[in-house]
Parts: structure tokens; C-alpha cells; sequence
């Protein structure tokens, strides 16, 4: 099964290498997507009760956090693909067909990649998949070829490449301290399990070492403050669909790494090593997204600097680290992932029809395109963190659970940074939304918006209802603990 | 790890973090090429003479993959950007010279410093070494925050590399096999991805310094 | 009795052997660009000729006639100390690397004060370069010396060398080739040679050396050559020993001390070549680009000891 998931966006990327650009394409990309969902979905079923699937010789195993994570990736894969015929210009020539095909295959690359990262077991090989995620998406940032386009990949693969080296030194210590763990250097390992299982032997100075590179190195890739000076950038130059991959689910895989290493942290170190650290890194991203998201004059810079924010949120959760904290900073990645991508396939749109995305010159949207404006209107409203949606229900649970592990105090200055943030996400969908106009004559077709409808109406059912969800939560909660 | 290996082992290591040093001293960007792919014969050095002393097999596959990729392949394909701009050399380092040399020198005893608990895990000769990698990869990091020029800047990104490779050789022997392979093969991508951005850069902007792309912020 | 009579011997052996060096460096590099050059004794004979002339000082006071008094006996008792030929020599106390450091740099000390005293605009500009190279040299060199000093545990000199005798591999040990080749990047500075100094050029833009001797005439200027030629004897001798101290002579035996005379010659004299062959296919640096040349001697110099210390 596992290995079904991991195949289908490969086995479609070469498919998309002789199909010709256009309906038929847009199709296999959002089938192959949908594979993943339903793979992420059956995963979930199979390991919802603490079983602990392995394929391929031991290299894929797949436990509920994992099946979690394929089910975000899916989701917002399947919300990013079918939408990205919208965001293509018609392929007449031979240049632009070369290019909506590179396009096409790269984004199957890239959700393959990231299905990698989260199913195989050794955290190295999680390493090569991330690094991979990185190597996929620089030429999807790139795609405008525009100045700004350029220049945002460049950082993008500069930095991002430098993090993913430290994270690769903080693993080749890790290993490192696995051969003198007193099992002898055969039992030298990256593999999650093992490293958990020799985790209390592990020389507590290097393992510190290691620890704190690997969350530097992967927190430059989940784009934690100070290392998030690429985010903005690339997620406001990359092409909508991307850039809701990227917000709504890349950051999150990289947290994932962050997330399995933590249980070997506080194993060998105790709990206080790697919270600290995590408490550091995400209040300084929540302050970086309060100041920025104020003056923020562009739509998808904001939206940008939204996801350092909620990053910022999860690194607080992580750094709580009870099973409740765990589950709720789940919850929330879902919820972020669904509203992110809907909020920056919707910016792709109002870009698609205003030749715009500066807050400024956009005006009277709910008036003049009310199905684009209402659902701008509305993930704004999740984004915030109100009710009904989801997000409300994961970042009260997380505040709880903070306060519960004695973080009460960051916490109270997280909810302070979140109400700035807040108030400025509303100020922009105010400046944006309200004011008298007239309907426009060419309104967003119905393909484009129902699946963002349909997002959002799944965002606030997870809000209401938390089931089925909240078992196999709190059993991807219970594998980190 | 006495001997001829064990000297070589010594002195490919120190080789490579002063070829790494010596980056941040020239300013011609082919000079700079030449110096990587130097760097990737040292490392190979490193990780061939350990996988004659430890006899191991998976160790000297690496060895050859990385005289394949960091000594041959990745400087070339930078060597060709290098010559189509004949003359190129760093303008203007953010930071003069002689300071980022001397900077540099005081980076290698952070490294000392900071790397002493990997000697006091494993007391052998090899560990003992294991700061000059970490010395590398700050002084590649030094290189890339302190140039202007895309390709200086590549090349700092991959003395970061050949650091983080001389630890695992010096460290472990080498990490998992499949990892290896894995990052040699992301390593060897990342400088096509950054190649072709960098043609793609020429034939849109021009050859501009890097500091002149400014056109995103708030 | 014989520990004074071989200092002796070095003092009158790098005197000599300098200025035959200087000529032979001259030689090789005229060779090399497809001249003839002047013969190997040029400067040894133009120097004896110069002895016997007046010295005409008409700016200056006493300060200037002293400068090429103190650059010689310095020179020489740093020549008398340190042990070229044999261990032992008439520094009893056992010749610290650090204080033959400091007699050379009372030498270049005067030299710079002599270049400022003549109050000629070329020899304060002189002086003022000289001292601001040898404020990034002394440094590097104080420092490879220190990690020469590392494996042996102790800055004498034949202390140091005959740690080094006893154990041939150290000659390869990565320490040991960091602090030679940082040792001789300040050479090459502290002797004015290319690409730091072009010993053959009195253009204005670049001299360093020759700027703070233009004033010299008789026999004060062939004091003042007599010395650097010393300067540059010595220092080729000591980074010969230093680099390769085989050869050297550990009994007093005549027969060793011989031995041991005829190898440092050999060594400084290959070293005088390769350098001369160095300047023959290098240009000049432009003299801002110079600090970064010493800077990189000084990171190389430290490299070398803290590699020294990491992998002791």
C-alpha cells in the first residue's frame, strides 16, 4: 500500500513526460493525487491501532503519524493540482508546451518527494527526500522566469540547501553517537527506531550537538525565525498551486523530521534541551509574522508570513510535547494545510483576474466577485483563528496543553503575537473584500471554486466534529511518546 | 591507523580546510573552481586511505563516487559558467580580505572548541581531526554570506558540503550506504538546478552581482 | 671552548654565505629571463669595495649613522645563537626561538628608524611600509614558530630540533608542513623579496627596502647591505634547519660540525633558489593585496598549532 502511494505521482511524472499539456494532464496529476489521498486514507485505517506497517525490505515503514502526514500531503495535493490548468497559459507554442510539461512533472516529483520524506524509516534517506523537496521546487519557483521569479528561487535554493546541510551534520553526529552508545559501531544507525531504542545511551554533548543542528538545518525549511528569510520570497513568486503546496504541506514535512527526532532528544537529553530551543525558534517566527504581517502590502507575502506564523504555533506545540499538545499541532497542520492552499489557490485566481495581487489596488471583491470574494472572506476567518474553523479548535487545544507542560507564559505571549496577526489578516480582507462595485463580467468558473468551497467546508466540519479523526490523532500523538 | 594511511588521512584532512581557507583569499572565480576540485581529490584521499585501513568496502565505493562528483563532474560544469565569463572575479567581499582570513583563523578555533566532546567520545587519532571538518563548513559559510557573485556563492555551498563529508569520513567511516548514494546523487543536482538558474539568470539580467537583486522585500 | 668557536664560524658563515646567496638568487633569476646577470660575488665585492669609503651623512645626525651598526650586530648575534650547524651552540641557556625573533626585529627596527631620521620623503614612506608588513610578519611568524614548538614542548631552539631529529615522521605531520609554509610566506616578506618587494626596482610606487636606503653611501650602505644579505642567510638557514633539521651535527666532533656546515648550505641554498625561481613567475602583488598574503600566513601559522594541539 505504502508503496502504491509512493509510486503514483512517480509513475504519473513519467507519463507526463509523453502526454501533451493540457486536460488530459491536468487529469492524470489530480488522479495521481487523489491515489495518495486514498492511500493516506487506508494507511490510516491500517495503522490507526498501533500497528506499524514495513515494505520493501524495512527501508518504508509507516506508523499513524506517518499515514497523517500522507493524508495532508494528499489533500492539499489534490486541492493544488486541480487547479493547475488555471494557473498555465494555453500551450500554443513548442517553448510554452516544453515548459507546462516541465511543470506538470515537477510537481509530481515534488509531492513524491515529499511522500518519501514522511514513509521511509531512516532519517537520513528522510534527509535525501527533503533535500530532494528542495531540489524539485526550485525550478517551479522559478517558473515565471521573471526577474523576481529568479531571484526568489536563487535564495530559495541557496539557503535552503545550506539549512539541509547542517541538518545533514547534525545526523552524521547522531550516527556518530549511536556507534559509541555501548552496543558496539555495528549497531551504528539512522534509523528512527533503532536511534529511539539507544536513545538513553547516547552521549548526552554530542547528541546536544546534533540535536541542535538538525533542528537549525530543517527549521531553515519550516521556515522558523531566523532562518526564514527565503519564505516570503519564494511563496509569493512560485505559481499559486505550488506555492499552496509548499506553504500548506512542505513546511509541515519538514516539521515532521523535527518532530521524530524530538522523542530521541528528550530521550538522551531530557525534555529541557530541545524545547527550549523550539520555544526560542517559534516566538521569534510568531514576533517576525506579527511585525511583517502589519505592513504587509502584497496578498501572497501575507499569506507568506500567515504560515510563519502558524509554523511558529506548531514549534510551540512540539516544544510542549505532551501526547495532547502533539495531536492538537496535528490537527492544526491539517486545518493550515487545507486553508493555506485554498487562500493561495484563491490569490492565484484574484491574480488571474485583477493582474494583481498588491492589497492596496484590489477592492470590493465580495461585491464584484462574490464566490472568489466569500471564499477569501472566509479562509481569512479560519486563518484568523475563529470559529467554526478547525484552526480554532487546534489552537485553544495547543494553548491548553502549553499550559498544562508549565509553558504557560509563552503561551500567553503567543495568543498576544496571534491577536496582532489576526487583526492584521482581517485589516487586509477588509481592504480587499468590502466597498460598492459591480459584478464582473468573467467570474471564476465553478471548477475553479467549488473544490476551495469544498476545503472549506471540510475545514469547519473538522472544526465541529472532530471524529474520525481524533483517534488516529492521538494514536500518531502516542508514536511520539 | 598508524603509518602512510594514517599520515595521508592527516594531511588530505588539513588539506582540505585550507583549500576551503583559501577560497575566501581569491578572487578569480576560475581560481575558485580550481580550488574545489582540489578539495574533492583531498576528501577522496580521506575517504580512500580510511577504507584501506578499516577494510571496508561500501567506504571505497564512496571514495570513487567522490572523486567522481566533487573532484570531477560538479567542477566542471562550473568551470564551463566560469570560462563563459572570462575575467570574472569577485568584486567587492561584504567583508575585506585580510579581516574574513583572520576571521577565518578564529572560526578554526571556534571549531576546536566546539568539537571537543566528538574527541572525548572517540579518543582516536581520526575523531581528533573531526574539528577540521567542522572548521570547513564555517569557513564555507563564511565564503557564501560574505561574496556577491552567484557562482562564489556555489562554491561556498559545496566547501559546506566537502566539510559535512569529511566528518562522516573522519567520524564514522562513512555514513549508511543508500544515504551516501542518496546525497552524493542531491549533491550533484543542486549545482544542475543552480547551473541552469545561474544560464537563466545570464540570458534574462545580464551578469549581475547577486547584491543588485534586490527586488524583493518589505 | 668549541660552542663559541662554531657560533663564530655561523656568524662569518652567514655573512658570507648571505651575500653569496643574494648574488646567487640575482643569478638565477637573470638565467631564468635569458640573461647573463652579474656574477654570483657581485655583491660580495661591491660590499668589500664600500667598506673602505667615507660615509657621507648630511641630513641626518647620529641617529642614522648607528641604524647599519645595530642591523649587523644583531643580525650576527642571532647568527651566533641559533644552532645552523650543530646543537650547541654559545647560547648556553638554550637560544630561544623568541629572542632571535627579537633581535631580528631590533634590526628592522633601526633600519626604520634610520629611514625616518633622514627625513627624505622616500624613507619615511619606506619605513612607514616596512613596519606596517612587519606588524602582520611578526605575528605569523611568532605563531608558526609556536606550533613548531608544539610537539617538542618548548620554544629553545635546539631543544625543538632535537625533538625533531629524534622523530622523522613528525617532518610530515600536518602541523609541521602548515607552520613551514606559513614560516615561509614571512620570510619572503621580512627578506623583501617578490611578490612582496622587488628587491631590483627604486620605483617610488612600490619599493619598501630600498626606500629606507637611499640616503646610505661608503660604508654606512655596505654596512646596511652586509646586513640584510645577513637577514636573509640567516633566515633561509633557519627555515632550512627548522623545515629538515637532518643533517645537523650533534656531537662536537670537527668532522660533524663539517658535515653539518656543508648540509644547512645545501638547504639554503636550494631554498634561495626555488624562491628565486618563485619570483621569476610571479609578479609583484600591488601593495594592498600584500596584508592579504601575511594575513593568510598568520591563519596558516595558527591552523598549524591548533592542529598541532587537536591531533597531539
Amino acid at each position: 500500500m505504502a508503496l502504491t502511494v509512493l509510486l503514483a505521482p512517480l509513475v504519473v511524472a513519467l507519463l507526463l513526460l509523453v502526454v501533451r499539456p493540457g486536460r488530459r494532464a491536468e487529469v492524470l496529476s489530480v488522479v495521481s493525487s487523489l491515489v495518495v489521498l486514498g492511500g493516506g486514507i487506508a494507511l490510516a485505517i491500517a495503522t490507526v491501532h498501533g500497528r506499524v506497517v514495513h515494505e520493501l525490505g524495512g527501508v518504508i515503514r509507516v506508523d499513524a503519524l506517518s499515514a497523517v502526514m500522507v493524508i495532508v500531503i494528499g489533500t492539499v495535493a489534490s486541492l493544488a493540482t486541480s487547479a493547475m490548468g488555471r494557473t498555465l497559459p494555453v500551450a500554443s507554442d513548442a517553448a510554452t508546451r516544453r515548459r507546462a510539461r516541465e511543470y506538470g512533472v515537477l510537481v509530481q516529483v515534488f509531492v513524491a518527494a515529499m511522500l518519501g520524506a514522511v514513509l521511509v524509516a531512516n532519517l537520513g534517506v528522510v534527509w535525501v527526500m527533503v533535500e530532494a523537496t528542495t531540489i524539485a521546487t526550485t525550478f517551479l519557483v522559478g517558473h515565471e522566469r521573471s526577474r523576481r521569479a529568479i531571484e526568489a528561487s536563487w535564495k530559495y535554493a541557496v539557503l535552503c540547501s545550506v539549512g539541509i546541510a547542517l541538518a545533514f551534520l547534525g545526523l552524521v553526529l547522531l550516527y556518530f553517537a549511536s556507534a559509541h552508545a555501548g552496543a558496539g559501531p555495528r549497531a551504528a544507525t539512522l534509523d528512527w527506531t533503532g536511534l529511539r531504542a539507544l536513545a538513553p545511551h547516547l552521549d548526552p554533548k554530542v547528541t546536544r550537538l546534533a540535536v541542535g543542528l538538525i533542528v537549525l538545518g530543517f527549521g531553515t525549511k519550516v521556515g522558523l525565525a531566523p532562518l526564514q528569510s527565503w519564505l516570503p520570497d519564494a511563496h509569493s513568486q512560485a505559481p499559486a498551486p505550488v506555492s499552496a503546496l509548499m506553504s500548506g504541506v512542505l513546511l509541515t514535512v519538514a516539521l515532521y523530521a523535527i518532530l521524530r527526532v524530538r522523542t530521541i532528544a528528550d530521550a538522551a537529553l531530557g525534555v529541557g534541551f530541545l524545547r527550549t530551543l523550539l520555544v526560542v525558534l517559534g516566538l521569534a517566527s510568531l514576533v517576525v509574522a506579527a511585525v511583517m504581517v502589519i505592513v504587509q502590502r502584497d496578498l501572497k507575502r501575507l499569506l507568506a508570513y500567515s504560515s510563519i506564523e502558524h509554523m511558529g504555533l506548531v514549534a510551540l506545540a512540539t516544544a510542549a510535547g505532551t501526547p495532547l499538545a502533539i495531536a492538537a499541532a496535528l490537527l492544526h497542520v491539517m486545518g493550515h494545510g487545507l486553508v493555506k492552499s485554498v487562500l493561495f489557490l484563491g490569490a492565484g485566481e484574484v491574480h488571474h483576474a485583477e493582474s494583481t495581487t498588491t492589497i492596496a489596488n484590489i477592492r470590493s471583491l465580495l461585491r464584484r466577485r462574490a464566490a472568489l470574494g466569500g471564499v477569501l472572506a472566509a479562509g481569512l476567518v479560519a486563518l484568523a483563528g475563529l470559529p467554526p474553523f478547525s484552526l480554532f479548535a487546534s489552537e485553544i487545544a495547543m494553548f491548553r496543553a502549553e499550559v498544562g507542560a508549565g509553558l504557560g507564559w509563552a503561551a500567553g505571549l503567543a495568543l498576544a503575537l496571534l491577536v496582532v496577526v489576526s487583526a492584521g489578516l482581517l485589516r487586509a480582507g477588509r481592504q480587499m473584500l468590502l466597498g460598492p462595485g459591480e459584478p464582473a463580467a468573467d467570474p471564476a468558473p465553478h471548477r475553479a471554486i467549488a473544490p476551495l468551497v469544498g476545503a472549506l467546508v471540510v475545514c469547519a466540519a473538522l472544526g465541529l466534529v472532530a471524529w474520525p479523526l481524533a483517534t488516529l490523532l492521538h494514536a500518531a500523538a502516542g508514536v511520539l511518546s | 591507523m598508524t603509518g602512510v594511511a594514517g599520515a595521508v588521512i592527516d594531511l588530505a584532512a588539513v588539506a582540505v580546510l585550507v583549500v576551503g581557507i583559501a577560497g575566501l583569499w581569491r578572487r578569480d572565480l576560475r581560481a575558485l573552481v580550481g580550488l574545489l576540485r582540489i578539495q574533492g581529490v583531498a576528501l577522496a584521499l580521506v575517504a580512500a586511505a580510511t577504507a584501506a585501513t578499516q577494510h571496508d568496502v561500501g567506504l571505497g565505493v564512496t571514495a570513487v563516487l567522490v572523486v567522481a562528483v566533487k573532484a570531477g563532474v560538479v567542477p566542471t560544469l562550473l568551470g564551463r559558467v566560469a570560462r563563459s565569463d572570462p575575467g570574472a572575479r569577485e568584486s567587492a567581499p561584504l567583508i575585506n580580505v585580510p579581516s574574513s582570513l583572520v576571521l577565518a583563523a578564529a572560526l578554526v578555533g571556534l571549531a576546536v572548541i566546539v568539537g571537543a566532546p566528538l574527541h572525548a567520545l572517540e579518543p582516536g587519532r581520526a575523531a581528533a581531526l573531526a574539528p577540521l571538518g567542522l572548521a570547513t563548513v564555517l569557513a564555507g559559510y563564511l565564503l557564501l554570506v560574505t561574496r556577491r557573485r552567484a557562482l562564489s556563492q556555489v562554491v561556498g555551498l559545496l566547501v559546506i558540503d566537502n566539510g559535512v563529508a569529511l566528518m562522516t569520513f573522519l567520524l564514522t567511516a562513512g555514513v549508511p550506504l543508500i544515504v551516501e548514494l542518496g546525497g552524493s546523487l542531491d549533491v550533484l543536482l543542486v549545482v544542475v538546478v543552480l547551473r541552469a538558474l545561474l544560464g537563466t539568470m545570464r540570458s534574462r539580467l545580464g551578469n549581475v552581482a547577486l547584491d543588485e537583486l534586490r527586488e524583493l522585500h518589505d | 671552548m668549541t660552542r663559541d668557536l662554531v657560533s663564530l664560524v655561523q656568524v662569518v658563515a652567514v655573512a658570507l654565505g648571505g651575500l653569496l646567496l643574494t648574488g646567487l638568487m640575482a643569478k638565477v633569476r637573470a638565467r631564468a629571463e635569458g640573461r647573463v646577470g652579474p656574477p654570483i660575488s657581485q655583491p660580495l665585492r661591491e660590499v668589500a669595495k664600500r667598506l673602505h669609503r667615507e660615509s657621507p651623512r648630511a641630513t641626518a645626525g647620529r641617529a642614522q649613522g648607528m641604524v647599519p651598526t645595530i642591523l649587523v650586530v644583531t643580525t650576527a648575534v642571532a647568527a651566533g645563537l641559533v644552532p645552523l650547524a650543530g646543537l650547541q651552540t654559545a647560547g648556553r641557556s638554550g637560544a630561544d626561538a623568541l629572542v632571535v625573533v627579537f633581535l631580528l626585529l631590533t634590526g628592522s627596527l633601526s633600519l626604520a628608524a634610520g629611514g625616518l631620521a633622514t627625513a627624505t620623503a622616500f624613507g619615511g614612506m619606506g619605513a612607514s611600509r616596512a613596519m606596517a608588513l612587519s606588524a602582520l610578519a611578526e605575528p605569523a611568524l611568532l605563531v608558526a614558530l609556536a606550533a613548531l614548538a608544539v610537539p617538542a614542548g618548548s620554544l629553545s631552539l635546539p631543544v625543538l630540533l632535537a625533538h625533531g631529529l629524534s622523530a622523522p615522521i613528525a617532518m610530515v605531520s600536518p602541523s609541521h608542513v602548515l607552520a613551514v609554509l606559513a614560516l615561509l610566506i614571512v620570510v619572503i616578506a621580512e627578506t623583501g623579496r617578490l611578490p612582496v618587494d622587488n628587491p631590483s626596482t627604486h620605483l617610488e610606487l612600490t619599493m619598501i627596502h630600498e626606500a629606507m636606503t637611499l640616503e646610505y653611501g661608503g660604508r654606512d650602505l655596505a654596512l646596511v647591505t652586509l646586513g640584510a644579505a645577513m637577514r636573509l642567510g640567516l633566515l633561509l638557514a633557519l627555515v632550512g634547519t627548522l623545515a629538515v633539521p637532518w643533517g645537523l651535527a650533534t656531537s662536537s666532533s670537527p668532522l660533524a660540525l663539517a658535515g653539518g656546515f656543508v648540509m644547512v648550505g645545501v638547504k639554503s641554498t636550494v631554498l634561495a633558489v626555488v624562491i628565486a625561481l618563485v619570483e621569476v613567475h610571479s609578479a609583484k602583488l600591488r601593495l594592498f593585496r600584500v596584508p592579504e598574503l601575511l594575513a593568510a600566513a598568520f591563519v596558516v601559522a595558527s591552523l598549524a598549532v591548533l592542529v598541532g594541539v587537536v591531533a597531539r
